[in-house]
C-alpha cells in the first residue's frame, strides 16, 4: 500500500539525516505545501467513499508521527552538535619543540641580570696565550696559585683558557674606564670526567672599573645578584679568600638551599660556595695604564650554579646531550 | 694541611668548641674542609691558600686566632741558651754557597751521640694525626718542628756526608737515588745538596738514600735553610716530586726562623734522642731582612672599603699582628714582620683590616642608575639558539676534544693538545658534528625515537686557531600517529631546516650546489653557498655508527651573520586574488625541479607564485621519467584574469617547458 512505503521512506530519511537543514528537506518532501503525504491528503476525494475515512485517519496519524519523528530528530541533532561529532580528547597536532641547554638558559638569566644593573656583555677567544690567561692577571710563571688552574696547553705553547679574565684584559686594552663588563664563554681545565669535575665548563666573569669603586660596591652588586637568582630571602655571606688577581679577594657564599642552613651533605655547615671575587689587584691596573682608578671583579661558574639551582648532583649530565635530560629545561622567559 | 686541635690549644687558649672555631677560621678566611672529632681531640682539615705559607703550622694559626680573639700566645719558641757547643771532638763542617741568590741562608749544626730509636709516643702520635708516618725520634722531631713552626729540616747522616756541604746547582745528566729509592736524573736547573763527590739531596724536596738516617747513626748534620722558592717549584714539578718540604719552600718560607728552628730541634734531640750539640750552628745569613715597609693612607684604606674605618680598632689588629706604624697624618709606613710575606702593597693591609673587622661587616651598597646603555656580544648567537630550539632541536655541549681518526679526513689541520685528557682524544675539534653524532647514538641507543640536537661553538684549526658554527644532526623515526603515517626523517627535513634557517635570518642571497665535503654522502648532501664561498653543507652523514641514516648541516656562523640582511623592503601586494591552475608535467628524471621553477618564474609580465604539490615516477610513464604537479597561482597587479588570458599565459609555460622536454602528462 501506498502510505506504508510512504511511511517506511520518511523514517528511512529522517534517520540518515544528519544535519538540521536534512531533516528540513525532509519534513518539505513529506509534510511541505507539495509534499507526498500532502498531496494524499488534498486527493483523498479521489478515493473510493467507503475507504475515505480509514484513509484519512491513516494519514493524518502519520503526519503526526512523521512530525514527532522529525521534532525527536531535529533535538538529537541538536543536542550532539554541540559535539560537532568529534572526539575532542584525541591528542591535538604537535609541532616539534626542543629546548635550550641548561646552561645556556641559566647563563642568559645571570646575563639579563647583570644587563639590567649596566653591565655590557662581550667575549673572547677559547685559545689563549699565557700572557692573557695569566701573566697579565698577575700570575707570573712559577706563582704557586697556578696550582690552582690546571691547564689544557697546546703544542705550540699556547693553552685553552681557564677562565674567561683574559677577555676583561683584552676588553681593558681597548676601551679605558668607567666600564661595566661580564664575559660568558666555556673554559677548561685538566680534571677528571666524574660526578663534581669536569675538564670543560662555562664561566661568566665580571669587573667594573670605575673612581672610587670599593668593596661595598662589590658586596652590594654580588648580594643583589644571588638574590635576584636564588630569591629574595637567601642569606649571602662574604669570606676572606685568595686569587693573584685581586685584592683584597673575596667568596661568596650563600644559605644552602638543600638544608636551608641546618648543614648537610652537600654544604659546608650551612653554606654552599658559588663565587669568587675580589678588588682588581693594582698590578693589573697599573700595567694598563689606569692607576687612577680601581675596579672589582667576579667569577661565577655556571655549572655549579645550575646544579645548586636544580638540584642536579652530577655535573656530567651537562655534557652527555640525554634528551631525556635536556627536554625538562624550558626557557620561561624570551 | 691537618691541624691537630689540643696541639694548638698549647699555642693559645681557646675557649670554644672545635666547630665554633671552625667557624672562626673561615670567618678570616682559612677553609676548614672537615672537623673529625677523635676521642678528646680534633683534627681540623685545612685548606691554605697559596698567599699564606706562613699558615701551614700550628703557630701561625695560633697567630690569627690570637689576634681575632684578642688573646697573647702563651708558646714562644726561645732556646738561645742552648747555643752553646758541649764538645770538640769531632772535625769542622764546611758550607760552600755556590749562588746566594739560589739559597739566601743556609744553617746548619752537627748533633752526636745521638740513640736512634722509636719517638715518645705524643711526638708519634702528634705526627700521625697530622698525617705523617713515624719513622724514628731523629727524624720524627724534624717533621714535628715542620708541624710547629713550619720550617723545614733535614737530617744528613754526618759519617756517610763527610765534613763539606756544597749546595750547588746540578750538573747536566748526573743523578740522585732519593729516600724513595727512585733514581732521578737532574739537569743545571735543579738545586742540589752534594757533598765533595755527590749529591746527597735534591735542595727542599728530598733527601738522598746514600745519607739517610738509620738505627746505627750516631751524628747529623741537621739543615735548616731557605732556598729561592721558583726554583723548588719548577725541580718539584719536573721530577713530579712534592713533599712537605718542598710545598713549603715553594710557597716562600720564613726567611727569619731558620736558626731558631734549629734551636728548637736541637733541644728536642737532646732531650729525646740523647743528643749533643759538637759544632757552634754555622749560619750563612745571620742577620737576614726581617721586615718590610708598606706605605698606608688611612683615606685610601677607607675609600677601598667603601666605609670610614675606626684608626684605634685598625691600630689594634695591625699591633696584633705584628706590624707597627711609622709616620703620622695620613701617609704611614707599616713595618710587617718576615713571616708576614704576603704583606707587600696597601691592598695587602686593606684586607687585612677587612679580615678582622669581618667582610659581613662591610656596608653593602647597589644603585641602579637610569639611562646607562648596555651592550650584548651575542645576543644573535641566542636568537638562533631559540630559533633551533623552536625547529625542534635540543642544544647540546659537547666536550671538544676529538679522536685523531677525525681529523685524517679532513681537510683541517688540527690542533694538538700537549696534555690530553684522554690519550686518544688529543685533537681540538675541527668540527662540531663527531660531538653531535655521538649524541644522536647515545639517544637512540636510549630508545629515543627521533632525535635532533644542534650545538653553537667554537671549532679550531691551524689556519684561523678559532671559528664559530652552528651544527644540527637529526636521525630517526617520526612515529606514526592518528593524524599521521610513520615515515623516517630524510633529507628533505634537514633541507627545510636550513631554508627556515635562512629565511629566519633573512638572508635571501644564496646557492645551493655540489657538495664535496667527505663528512656527507654527496647524493644526499648540498653545499650552502653565500657570496661566492662555501658556508658548509648540509645533508646525510657519511660517517654513522648508527643503523638510521643521520642528517646533519655545519655552517659557519659569522658568513651567517654577514650575509644577513635585516633591512626590509616592501613587495607588492594584489588586491585580487590569483587564480589557481594545477598542471601535470612529465620530464627527465635528471631535470632538477628548481630549474622548472626557474623558467616558469621568468615569464615577465606575470607574477606566478609556484608549489610542487606531488612527485611521482612510475614505469607507466617512463623508466627514466618522473611526474611533477605543479600548483600555479598567478596574480595581477590591476584586474581579475580573464578565462582567455590564462589560457594564453599557461600554454606560454608549456611551451617554454618544452624547451627542456617537459610535456603535459596525458
Ligand atoms: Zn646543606
Amino acid at each position: 500500500m501506498k502510505l506504508d512505503d510512504l511511511k517506511k521512506n520518511a523514517k528511512e530519511d529522517i534517520n540518515k539525516a544528519t544535519l538540521i537543514k536534512e531533516l528540513e528537506s525532509v519534513r518539505i518532501k513529506y509534510l511541505g505545501r507539495k509534499g507526498s503525504l500532502t498531496n494524499i491528503l488534498h486527493s483523498i476525494g479521489d478515493f473510493p467513499k467507503e475507504d475515505r475515512p480509514l484513509i484519512g485517519q491513516t494519514a493524518n496519524k502519520l503526519k503526526r508521527e512523521i512530525t514527532n519523528l522529525l521534532e525527536e530528530k531535529k533535538k538529537y541533532l541538536e543536542e550532539s552538535r554541540a559535539l560537532e561529532w568529534e572526539d575532542l580528547s584525541l591528542p591535538g597536532r604537535k609541532t616539534s619543540k626542543g629546548s635550550l641547554h641548561p646552561l645556556t638558559i641559566l647563563s642568559q638569566e645571570i646575563i639579563d641580570i647583570f644587563m639590567s644593573m649596566g653591565f655590557s656583555v662581550v667575549r673572547g677567544p677559547e685559545i689563549e696565550t699565557e700572557y692573557y690567561n695569566f701573566n697579565a692577571l698577575n700570575t707570573p710563571e712559577d706563582h704557586p696559585a697556578r696550582d690552582l688552574h690546571d691547564t689544557f696547553y697546546l703544542k705550540d705553547g699556547r693553552l685553552l683558557r681557564t677562565h674567561t679574565s683574559p677577555v676583561q684584559i683584552r676588553t681593558l686594552e681597548k676601551h679605558s674606564p668607567p666600564l661595566r663588563i661580564i664575559s660568558p664563554g666555556r673554559c677548561y681545565r685538566v680534571d677528571t670526567f666524574d660526578p663534581t669535575h669536569s675538564p670543560t665548563f662555562v664561566q661568566i666573569e665580571g669587573l667594573w672599573v670605575d673612581y672610587d669603586v670599593s668593596m661595598s660596591d662589590l658586596f652590594g652588586t654580588l648580594e643583589l645578584f644571588t638574590k635576584k637568582i636564588f630569591g629574595e630571602g637567601i642569606r649571602t655571606e662574604f669570606l676572606p679568600g685568595y686569587f693573584p688577581f685581586t685584592e683584597p679577594s673575596a667568596e661568596v657564599w650563600i644559605q644552602c638551599p638543600f638544608c636551608d642552613g641546618k648543614g648537610c651533605s652537600v654544604c659546608h655547615s650551612g653554606l654552599i660556595e658559588i663565587l669568587g671575587a675580589g678588588m682588581v689587584h693594582p698590578n693589573i691596573l697599573k700595567n694598563l695604564g689606569y692607576s687612577e682608578f680601581t675596579g672589582f671583579a667576579f667569577g661565577l661558574g655556571v655549572d655549579r650554579i645550575a646544579m645548586i639551582k636544580y638540584n642536579i648532583n652530577d655535573i656530567r649530565l651537562f655534557y652527555q646531550n640525554d634528551i631525556q635530560f635536556l627536554n625538562q629545561f624550558n626557557e620561561i622567559k624570551l | 694541611m691537618k691541624l691537630n686541635y689540643n696541639w694548638l690549644c698549647e699555642w693559645v687558649e681557646i675557649d670554644m668548641s672545635p666547630e665554633d672555631l671552625a667557624s672562626l677560621l673561615c670567618n678570616l678566611g682559612i677553609e676548614v674542609e672537615e672537623v673529625e672529632l677523635i676521642s678528646s681531640d680534633a683534627i681540623f682539615n685545612l685548606d691554605i691558600n697559596p698567599n699564606r705559607p706562613d699558615l701551614l703550622c700550628i703557630q701561625g694559626i695560633a697567630r690569627e686566632v690570637a689576634v681575632r680573639t684578642k688573646k697573647e700566645l702563651k708558646k714562644t719558641i726561645d732556646f738561645s741558651i742552648t747555643e752553646e757547643k758541649e764538645s770538640y771532638s769531632q772535625p769542622e763542617l764546611r758550607i760552600t754557597i755556590e749562588s746566594k741568590d739560589d739559597c739566601p741562608r743556609y744553617v746548619a749544626s752537627v748533633i752526636g751521640n745521638l740513640k736512634v730509636g722509636p719517638s715518645p709516643l705524643f711526638i708519634s702520635e702528634r705526627l700521625e694525626k697530622c698525617g705523617i708516618r713515624s719513622i724514628n725520634n731523629v727524624v720524627d722531631i724534624t717533621n714535628y718542628v715542620l708541624l710547629e713552626i713550619g720550617q723545614p729540616l733535614h737530617a744528613f747522616d754526618y759519617e756517610k756526608v763527610g765534613n763539606e756541604i756544597i749546595i750547588r746547582r746540578a750538573k747536566n745528566g748526573e743523578t740522585i737515588s732519593t729516600l724513595e729509592e727512585e733514581e732521578k736524573r737532574l739537569s743545571d736547573l735543579d738545586l742540589i745538596i752534594a757533598n765533595k763527590s755527590k749529591p746527597i739531596a735534591i735542595a727542599g724536596i728530598m733527601g738522598g738514600e746514600l745519607s739517610g738516617i738509620n738505627e746505627s747513626t750516631n751524628t747529623i748534620v741537621l739543615e735548616s735553610a731557605f732556598f729561592k722558592p721558583p726554583l723548588i717549584r719548577k725541580t718539584s714539578r719536573r721530577l713530579n716530586l712534592s713533599t712537605e718540604s718542598s710545598y713549603r719552600f715553594e710557597r716562600t718560607a720564613d726567611i727569619g726562623i731558620q736558626k731558631t728552628a734549629s734551636l728548637y730541634a736541637v733541644h728536642l734531640l737532646k732531650k729525646y734522642a740523647s743528643g749533643k750539640m759538637i759544632n757552634s750552628i754555622i749560619d750563612t745569613n745571620p742577620n737576614p731582612p726581617l721586615s718590610r715597609k708598606v706605605p698606608f693612607s688611612w683615606k685610601r684604606a677607607s675609600a677601598l672599603i667603601g666605609t670610614p674605618i675606626n684608626h684605634k680598632v685598625v691600630l689594634e689588629i695591625f699591633h696584633r699582628l705584628g706590624f707597627q706604624e711609622k709616620g703620622n697624618n695620613d701617609d704611614l709606613t707599616i713595618v710587617t714582620p718576615s713571616f708576614r710575606r704576603d704583606i707587600q702593597i696597601e691592598e695587602d693591609l686593606v684586607e687585612e683590616i677587612a679580615r678582622f673587622i669581618g667582610y659581613n661587616n662591610i656596608t653593602t651598597r647597589f644603585e641602579y642608575q637610569t639611562g646607562t646603555s648596555v651592550y650584548f656580544e651575542g645576543k644573535e648567537i641566542l636568537q638562533i639558539k631559540r630559533l633551533m630550539a623552536s625547529l625542534g632541536f635540543y642544544e647540546a655541549l659537547n666536550i671538544p676534544f676529538i679522536e685523531s681518526s677525525w681529523a685524517k679526513n679532513h681537510r683541517d689541520n688540527p690542533i694538538e693538545l700537549k696534555n690530553p685528557m684522554w690519550s686518544d682524544k688529543n685533537l681540538l675539534r675541527t668540527t662540531l658534528l663527531p660531538g653531535l653524532i655521538s649524541n644522536i647514538e647515545r639517544n637512540l641507543n636510549r630508545g629515543i625515537n627521533q632525535v635532533s640536537v644542534f650545538e653553537i661553538g667554537r671549532v679550531f684549526n691551524k689556519a684561523k686557531d678559532e671559528e664559530e658554527m652552528i651544527a644540527a644532526t637529526m636521525a630517526g623515526n617520526i612515529p606514526q600517529i592518528w593524524y599521521e603515517e610513520e615515515r623516517s626523517i630524510d633529507f628533505y627535513d634537514m633541507k627545510g631546516i636550513v631554508e627556515t634557517l635562512l629565511k629566519e635570518l633573512h638572508i635571501s642571497d644564496f646557492d645551493f650546489s655540489n657538495c664535496r665535503d667527505p663528512f656527507y654522502k654527496k647524493e644526499r648532501a648540498l653545499a650552502l653557498i653565500i657570496n661566492n664561498q662555501s658556508a658548509g653543507c648540509f645533508g646525510l652523514l657519511a660517517f654513522n655508527p648508527c643503523k638510521e641514516d643521520i642528517y646533519g648541516f655545519e655552517f659557519k656562523l659569522e658568513q651567517l651573520f654577514l650575509a644577513s640582511d635585516k633591512s626590509i623592503q616592501l613587495k607588492k601586494m594584489y588586491r585580487f586574488p590569483p587564480v589557481k591552475r594545477d598542471l601535470s608535467i612529465v620530464l627527465n628524471k635528471e631535470t632538477p625541479y628548481e630549474r622548472i621553477k626557474d623558467l616558469i618564474k621568468s615569464i615577465n609580465n606575470l607574477d606566478i607564485q609556484v608549489n610542487l604539490i606531488d612527485v611521482y615516477k612510475d614505469s607507466s610513464i617512463g623508466k627514466d621519467k618522473k611526474s611533477l604537479t605543479i600548483r600555479l597561482e598567478l596574480y595581477h597587479p590591476e584586474k581579475t584574469l580573464t578565462e582567455e588570458e590564462i589560457e594564453k599565459d599557461i600554454e606560454n609555460i608549456i611551451n617554454r617547458l618544452s624547451k627542456v622536454g617537459a610535456h603535459l602528462r596525458k
